[in-house]
C-alpha cells in the first residue's frame, strides 16, 4: 500500500499496465520526456523506454486516429488528450471511428483504447482549461465514458480501461488531482466499470454525483447530517454504462432524487437519471427529481468562476427542498 | 551519425523519387494513351501472365462498377460512387504490395478491394446497406470504408506506427483524393507517419474533382505530389491511367518503406469518368468535351492496346472475359439479394464487446413491440 | 518515518466516538502505551493507547467532534525506522499545472483503501425495495391533501398500486367514522387528572378501531355456530407433536385447522371472495390466503399465510410459529400483512366458546375457533365422554347466505372430525 493524490494513482496504473502487458503503449503532448504538464505520466518513459512512453506532435486529431490504427493492429493506445478542451480537434475521430469501428466491420476490428484527459474546471485557468463534455461523450454509441473522483477508484478504473476491449474515455477530475490523498495498492486491481458506489446510506433522499463534484456534495451533506437528514449518495464512476440499477433500487428505497454535475444543464447527465427514474421509479417518487449543474453557459473566467460551479450550500438548499417536497 | 536530411539522402539515392521532384514538373508515365512503352527504363519487372491478370482484374472492376450503378438506377442498390477511370491506379496500386500488407481506404478504389480480397458481394452488401459489406475474412488486413473525409489517413499512420513497435515487416497504402489533401487530417496523417518513420503509401487519387470543385481550386500547390517536401519525405506524381506507372511507382514506394525509410506520398494523376455519387449531376460543373478528352485516355483502352500489340489479348478473351465476369458479377448479387434484411440484433450486438443492460432492455422492448406487431 | 495512527476499532462493533480530550499535541513526545485521546463510544469511554514511540507530528479532530472508526488520529514520527513507502514519485511542484492553480491536499491525512478489486465482495443481498408503497405523484398529493396516510390505506391498483378511488374511500371512512367517534366523543365527559390515567392511542390501535368500524358497519355480519369432535384429530397431534418437537416444529391445531380449511374454501368459493359492490361484481379469488388473528403487546394483528392449500402441516406449523414470533416483535412487513381472502381467530386458545368474529373486511368470512370442550358426547347411542371443538363462523350477508355457510362449516367439520380425509382430499 502507498498513499497517493489522483495524479500518483494514474501514473501507478500506466506503470502496472505498461509492465503487465507489451502491447500497452502511452502517448500524447508532453506525455513522454516530461512526464506530461500535470506530471502524470512522468518517470515512465525513463522506466519503459520512448517506443512504449512517447511524445507526439501537436495534432489531436492524428493522435487519436494513429491509436485507431494501432489498436487494428493489435496494440493496446493510452491516448493522453492534455486537457479536456483540446479533445474538440480529435472529435471527430472519436465519434466517426473509435466508436464506430466494431460495430462497421462488424468486430473483425475494435478500437480497445483509453482517451484519457484532466476535465473539469474550478482551477482559476484560462479559457477552454475547465470543460466538462462527458454528456456529449455519452451520448456517443460505442463509447464507454469513466470520470473517478478518488485515488483509490482512479487506478482500478484505469487499468479496467486499459484492458477492456471497448474504447473508454477516462476524464480525470484536476480540481481534485492532489487534494485527496488515500490509500492505494501497489499492485495491479480493477474496479469494474459500470459500477457505480454507494458511498453513504440514507433513507430520505438519493444524491447522485461524480468527479470533483462527489467531495462538495460531501461537505453538503454533512451539514445535512447535522440537521438530521439521512441521505444516500452514489458516486456514479461510469457515465456510460451507467449503473441503472444502482441508483434506482435507491431512488425507489428514499422516493427522491438529486443529480449534481458541474457540466451545463442542458441534455446533460442528470437529464438522462432523471428521465430514467421516470421511467423506472415513478411510482416510488415522493418528489419530483431535482438537478444541481453548471448554467447553459460557458464557463466563466476565473473572476466569474465562482457563481458558475455547485457549492455546498447550493446543493444543501436543493437537498432541504427534495426532502421537504 | 547522417543526420535525417544526410540518411534521406542516401536512401533516395537508390530509389526513383529523386528522379521525380515534383516542383520540376516532372511526372512518371511508361505507357501512353496507345499502350506504347515511351519509358522503356521505367518498366517495372512484371510478367506477362501477371499484365494479363492485372488486365483482367481492371476489366472485372469496370463491369462491377458499372453493373452497380446500373442497380441503383433499378432502384436494388442505394447512392453508390463510381470507379470509372480510376481502375489503373486501383488496381495497380493494389498489386504492388504484398498479401499481408495493410490496406485503408476511402471509398473510391473498388478494383483495389477486389485485388486485397473483397469481392463484389462485399460491395453489394454494403450499397445495398448493410454492415456485412465491410466484414472481410480474417487476415485480409483490409479496413472499411472511410467516410469522414482523409480521416483514415491517421489511421493508416497508426497502423505503420505499430509495425515499426512490433518489429514487423508489413508495410500500409492508404488512399484518399484530390480533395482530401486539404483536410487536416491529410497534414497530421502525413506529419505522424513522416515523425515516425512509419512505413506508409500515401496514394493520392487526383481525379480532377472533389465532387465539383475542380482539382485547381482546391489548392494553390500545382501538384499535390510536392506537399511531400513539407514532410520531409519523398513525393511523386505519376499518370495514373497508365497501370505501369503506377505498378512501378508503388512497388518502389513499397521497397522503400519496408527498407525502413519512412512513408512516400504518391499523386496518381487521373480521371472520374463518371459522376461523384449516383446522386451527382457532372453536366453541372463538367464540359462533355473535357470527358471525351478523357475517354481517349481511359486506362483500360490503353492497356488493352498494349496486351493486344504483344498477342497476349483479343477480341475473343475480351468477350470471354466479358461474359464471365458479368455472370460472376450477376450471380454475386443474386446472391446478395436472398439477404432478408439485417437481423435486429445485429444492430445492438456489435456496438460494445458485451451489451450493456440499458441497450438489452432497448433491444429487447423493440423485439417485444415487433412481435405485437406481428403477433 | 511518519506513523498514521488511526482510530481503532475497540471492539463491540463501534464505528464512530466523540472526541472528549486529547492527552497529546503538536511536538510532544509521546511512548508506546501512553493515553493519546479519551473518547466516547455509545458503549465506553476509553483512552487510546499510541501504539508507537515517537513525536506527535499531527494530531486530527477536535473535542467534542465525531470521529470515525479507520480515521487518522495522529502521526507520530518514528526514529530509525524506514519507511516502508514505495520511493516518492518525484512529482509536483506544487500545484503544477501548466494553466491554471491545482489545490494541493492540505494536511496529510489520507483516505483508507477502499479494497474493491480484490475480495470477492459477495453481493449483497438485495433489499426488497419494493416495500414502498406505490402511487403516482398525482395520488400522493391527493392523499396529503385529503390527510390520508398513504402508507395504510387499502391499495386496489395493479401491483398493489394506491389509486386515486382508494383514496377517495379512505377519506369517506375517515369522514364516516369520526362522524360516529364525534358523536361518541361529545359524550366522553372531560377527564379528570386525578380520577383518570390517559393514555395516547397507538397507530396500530386507531387502525384497529377503523378496521372494526369499516367490516362491521359494510359487511352485514351473520354467525352460523357449530360443535365438531376431534379425538382423532387430537390423537394424530399427539402422536406427532413429540418427534416433531425434537426438529424443532411447535404442533399446534391450528395448522390441521387452516388445511381444512383450505380445502374446504376450495369446494365453497364462495367464502373465499370479494365484494365489489362499486362495480356490482363478485371476485373469486383462486388462491387461498389464511389470515389468523394475533394477539400482540400492542394490539390484534392479522399475519397471513398464503396459499395455504399448496403447504403441508410442517410447513404450515412452522409459519404460523414463525409469523407468530415476529408478529409480536413488531417485524412482520406490510407485505406480510395483506391480501388474506379469509381468516381464523383462535381465541379459545385463551377462553372462549362461542363468539361472533368480525371478518377481516374486504374478506367475506372468518372462522372463529372456541376453547376445545371436554363434555359429554352421543356416540352409537350411549353417552360417552368426547372432545369438541366449537366453531362460529361468520359470514358477510351481503354475498354469503345462511345456506352456503352451512354447507362450508359441513365440509369443514368433515376434515376436523377424520384428519385422514384432508389427505385424501
Amino acid at each position: 500500500m502507498a498513499v497517493m493524490n489522483i495524479v500518483q494513482a494514474v501514473n501507478s496504473a500506466l506503470d502496472a499496465k505498461l509492465a503487465d502487458d507489451e502491447n500497452v503503449l502511452v502517448f500524447g503532448e508532453d506525455a513522454g520526456y516530461e512526464g506530461g504538464v500535470f506530471r502524470v505520466t512522468e518517470g515512465l518513459q525513463k522506466k519503459y523506454g520512448d517506443k512504449r512512453v512517447f511524445d507526439t506532435p501537436l495534432a489531436e486529431s492524428v493522435i487519436i486516429g494513429a491509436g485507431i490504427g494501432m489498436a487494428a493492429n493489435g496494440l493496446r493506445p493510452v491516448c493522453e488528450m492534455q486537457f479536456s478542451g483540446f479533445m474538440y480537434p480529435a472529435f471527430n475521430q472519436i465519434i466517426s471511428h473509435v466508436g464506430r469501428m466494431r460495430l462497421r466491420s462488424r468486430g473483425t476490428y475494435s478500437v480497445p483504447m483509453v482517451i484519457r484527459a484532466p476535465y473539469g474546471g474550478g482551477i482559476r485557468a484560462l479559457e477552454h482549461h475547465s470543460e466538462s463534455a462527458e454528456a456529449i461523450y455519452g451520448h456517443i454509441p460505442g463509447i464507454k465514458v469513466v470520470i473517478p473522483s478518488t485515488p483509490y477508484d482512479a487506478k482500478g478504473l484505469l487499468i479496467s480501461a486499459i484492458e477492456d476491449n471497448d474504447p473508454v474515455i477516462f476524464l480525470e477530475p484536476k480540481k481534485i488531482y492532489r487534494a485527496i490523498k488515500q490509500e492505494v495498492p501497489e499492485e495491479l486491481y480493477r474496479i469494474k466499470i459500470g459500477k457505480a458506489k454507494v458511498l453513504q446510506e440514507g433513507t430520505q433522499l438519493t444524491v447522485v454525483a461524480y468527479g470533483a463534484m462527489i467531495r462538495t456534495v460531501q461537505q453538503a451533506l454533512q451539514h445535512a447530517k447535522k440537521e438530521g437528514l439521512s441521505i444516500e449518495l452514489i458516486d456514479l464512476r461510469t457515465i456510460y454504462p451507467l449503473d441503472k440499477e444502482t441508483v434506482m433500487d435507491s431512488v425507489k428505497k428514499t422516493g427522491r432524487l438529486l443529480v449534481v454535475h458541474e457540466a451545463v444543464r442542458k441534455f446533460g447527465v442528470a437529464a438522462e437519471l432523471i428521465a430514467l427514474a421516470n421511467e423506472e421509479a415513478f411510482l416510488h417518487l415522493e418528489a419530483p427529481p431535482a438537478r444541481v449543474t453548471g448554467f447553459d453557459t460557458v464557463v466563466p473566467l476565473p473572476k466569474g468562476e465562482d457563481f458558475y460551479f455547485p457549492t455546498a450550500d447550493r446543493i444543501y438548499e436543493a437537498i432541504r427542498k427534495t426532502v421537504d417536497f | 551519425m547522417a543526420t535525417p536530411k544526410q540518411a534521406q539522402d542516401i536512401a533516395m539515392k537508390d530509389f526513383m523519387f529523386k528522379d521525380f521532384d515534383p516542383l520540376q514538373g516532372k511526372r512518371l508515365e511508361i505507357m501512353n494513351i496507345n499502350g506504347e512503352i515511351v519509358a522503356q527504363k521505367w518498366m517495372p519487372k512484371i510478367s506477362d501472365e501477371k499484365i494479363v491478370e492485372a488486365y483482367k482484374t481492371m476489366l472485372y472492376a469496370r463491369i462491377g462498377d458499372l453493373k452497380a450503378v446500373s442497380y441503383q438506377r433499378q432502384g436494388r442498390l442505394y447512392t453508390l460512387p463510381t470507379n470509372i477511370g480510376q481502375e489503373a491506379a486501383a488496381v495497380g496500386s493494389a498489386m504492388a504490395i504484398e498479401k499481408n500488407d495493410w490496406m485503408v481506404p476511402a471509398y473510391r478504389e473498388l478494383g483495389a478491394w477486389l485485388v486485397k480480397g473483397a469481392t463484389m458481394r462485399h460491395y453489394f452488401y454494403y450499397f445495398g446497406g448493410s454492415e456485412e459489406g465491410s466484414r472481410f475474412p480474417e487476415g485480409t488486413r483490409l479496413l472499411p470504408v472511410s467516410v469522414p473525409i482523409s480521416s483514415q489517413l491517421t489511421h493508416a499512420a497508426g497502423i505503420g506506427h505499430s509495425i515499426n513497435y512490433k518489429g514487423e515487416k508489413d508495410v500500409v497504402i492508404t488512399y484518399f483524393g484530390d480533395g482530401g489533401s486539404s483536410q487536416g487530417d491529410f497534414h497530421e496523417g502525413l506529419n505522424w507517419a513522416a515523425v515516425f518513420n512509419c512505413p506508409v503509401i500515401f496514394f493520392c487519387n487526383n481525379n480532377g474533382y472533389a465532387i465539383s470543385l475542380p482539382r485547381k481550386k482546391q489548392t494553390k500547390a500545382r501538384t499535390i505530389a510536392q506537399k511531400a517536401i513539407a514532410y520531409e519525405i519523398p513525393g511523386i506524381q505519376i499518370d495514373g491511367n497508365d497501370f505501369f506507372a503506377v505498378y512501378r511507382a508503388t512497388s518502389e514506394a513499397a521497397r522503400y518503406a519496408r527498407e525502413g525509410h519512412g512513408p512516400v506520398l504518391i499523386e496518381a494523376v487521373t480521371y472520374r469518368r463518371g459522376a461523384h455519387t449516383t446522386s451527382d449531376d457532372p453536366t453541372k460543373y463538367r464540359s462533355a468535351e473535357e470527358e471525351k478528352e478523357w475517354e481517349q485516355k481511359d486506362p483500360l483502352l490503353r492497356l488493352r492496346k498494349y496486351l493486344e500489340s504483344k498477342n497476349l489479348w483479343d477480341e475473343k478473351s475480351e468477350q470471354d472475359h466479358t461474359e464471365e465476369s458479368t455472370a460472376d458479377i450477376e450471380s454475386q448479387f443474386k446472391e446478395y439479394e436472398q439477404f432478408e434484411g439485417t437481423p435486429l440484433e445485429d444492430i445492438f450486438k456489435y456496438q460494445l464487446e458485451e451489451m450493456p443492460d440499458s441497450l438489452k432492455s432497448q433491444m429487447v422492448d423493440m423485439r417485444n413491440f415487433i412481435n405485437r406487431k406481428e403477433g | 518515518m511518519l506513523y498514521i495512527f488511526k482510530f481503532p476499532d475497540i471492539g463491540e462493533g463501534i464505528t464512530e466516538g466523540k472526541i472528549l480530550e486529547w492527552f497529546v499535541k503538536k511536538g510532544q513526545q509521546i511512548n508506546e502505551g501512553d493515553p493519546v485521546v479519551k473518547v466516547e463510544t455509545d458503549k465506553v469511554v476509553a483512552d487510546i493507547p499510541s501504539p508507537r514511540t515517537g513525536i506527535v507530528k499531527n494530531v486530527f479532530g477536535k473535542v467534542g467532534e465525531m470521529i470515525n472508526v479507520e480515521d487518522a488520529l495522529v502521526e507520530i514520527e518514528i526514529e530509525g525506522e524506514e519507511a516502508e513507502q514505495v520511493e516518492k514519485v518525484p512529482i509536483e511542484e506544487a500545484g503544477f499545472g501548466v494553466v491554471g492553480t491545482i489545490e494541493d491536499a492540505k494536511t496529510d491525512a489520507f483516505l483508507p483503501a477502499t479494497g474493491e478489486g480484490f475480495e470477492d465482495v459477495a453481493v449483497a443481498e438485495k433489499t426488497d425495495v419494493s416495500r414502498k408503497v406505490l402511487a403516482t405523484p398525482v395520488a400522493r398529493k391527493m392523499a396529503k391533501d385529503l390527510g390520508i396516510d398513504i402508507n395504510s390505506i387499502i391499495r386496489t391498483g395493479p401491483a398493489k398500486r394506491v389509486m386515486k378511488a382508494d383514496i377517495q374511500r379512505a377519506f369517506e371512512a375517515k369522514q364516516a367514522g369520526p362522524k360516529v367517534g364525534v358523536a361518541a366523543a361529545s359524550r366522553i365527559p372531560e377527564p379528570l387528572a386525578e380520577r383518570t390515567e390517559i393514555e395516547e392511542l397507538t397507530q396500530i390501535r386507531k387502525t384497529i378501531a377503523a378496521r372494526m368500524v369499516e367490516s362491521r358497519f359494510t359487511a352485514p355480519h351473520t354467525t352460523t355456530f357449530e360443535e365438531v369432535e376431534i379425538s382423532r384429530l387430537i390423537n394424530v397431534r399427539n402422536e406427532k407433536k413429540d418427534q416433531l418437537a425434537e426438529q424443532g416444529v411447535k404442533l399446534t391445531y391450528m395448522p390441521f385447522i387452516i388445511k381444512a380449511v383450505a380445502l374446504s374454501l376450495k369446494r365453497h368459493p364462495k367464502l373465499n371472495c370479494r365484494l365489489d359492490m362499486q362495480k356490482s361484481r363478485v371476485i373469486y379469488n383462486k388462491y387461498y390466503n389464511i389470515g389468523f388473528a394475533l394477539d400482540t403487546p400492542d394490539g390484534l394483528i392479522v399475519p397471513v399465510i398464503n396459499d395455504a392449500d399448496k403447504k403441508s402441516i410442517i410447513e404450515l406449523a412452522n409459519e404460523l410459529n414463525e409469523k407468530a414470533a415476529r408478529g409480536r416483535d413488531r417485524k412482520l412487513t406490510l407485505d406480510e400483512l395483506r391480501d388474506s381472502t379469509f381468516s381464523v381467530t383462535n381465541y379459545g386458545s385463551v377462553a372462549g366458546i362461542y363468539g361472533v368474529p368480525i371478518i377481516n373486511y374486504p374478506d367475506v368470512a372468518i372462522l372463529g375457533i372456541g376453547r376445545i370442550l371436554r363434555k359429554p358426547i352421543v356416540k352409537d347411542d350411549v353417552i360417552v365422554p368426547g372432545n369438541v371443538l366449537p366453531l362460529s363462523l361468520s359470514v358477510d350477508h351481503r354475498i354469503v347466505d345462511g345456506a352456503d355457510a352451512a354447507r362450508f362449516i359441513r365440509d369443514l367439520m368433515v376434515l376436523l372430525a377424520d384428519p385422514v380425509a384432508m389427505l385424501v382430499m
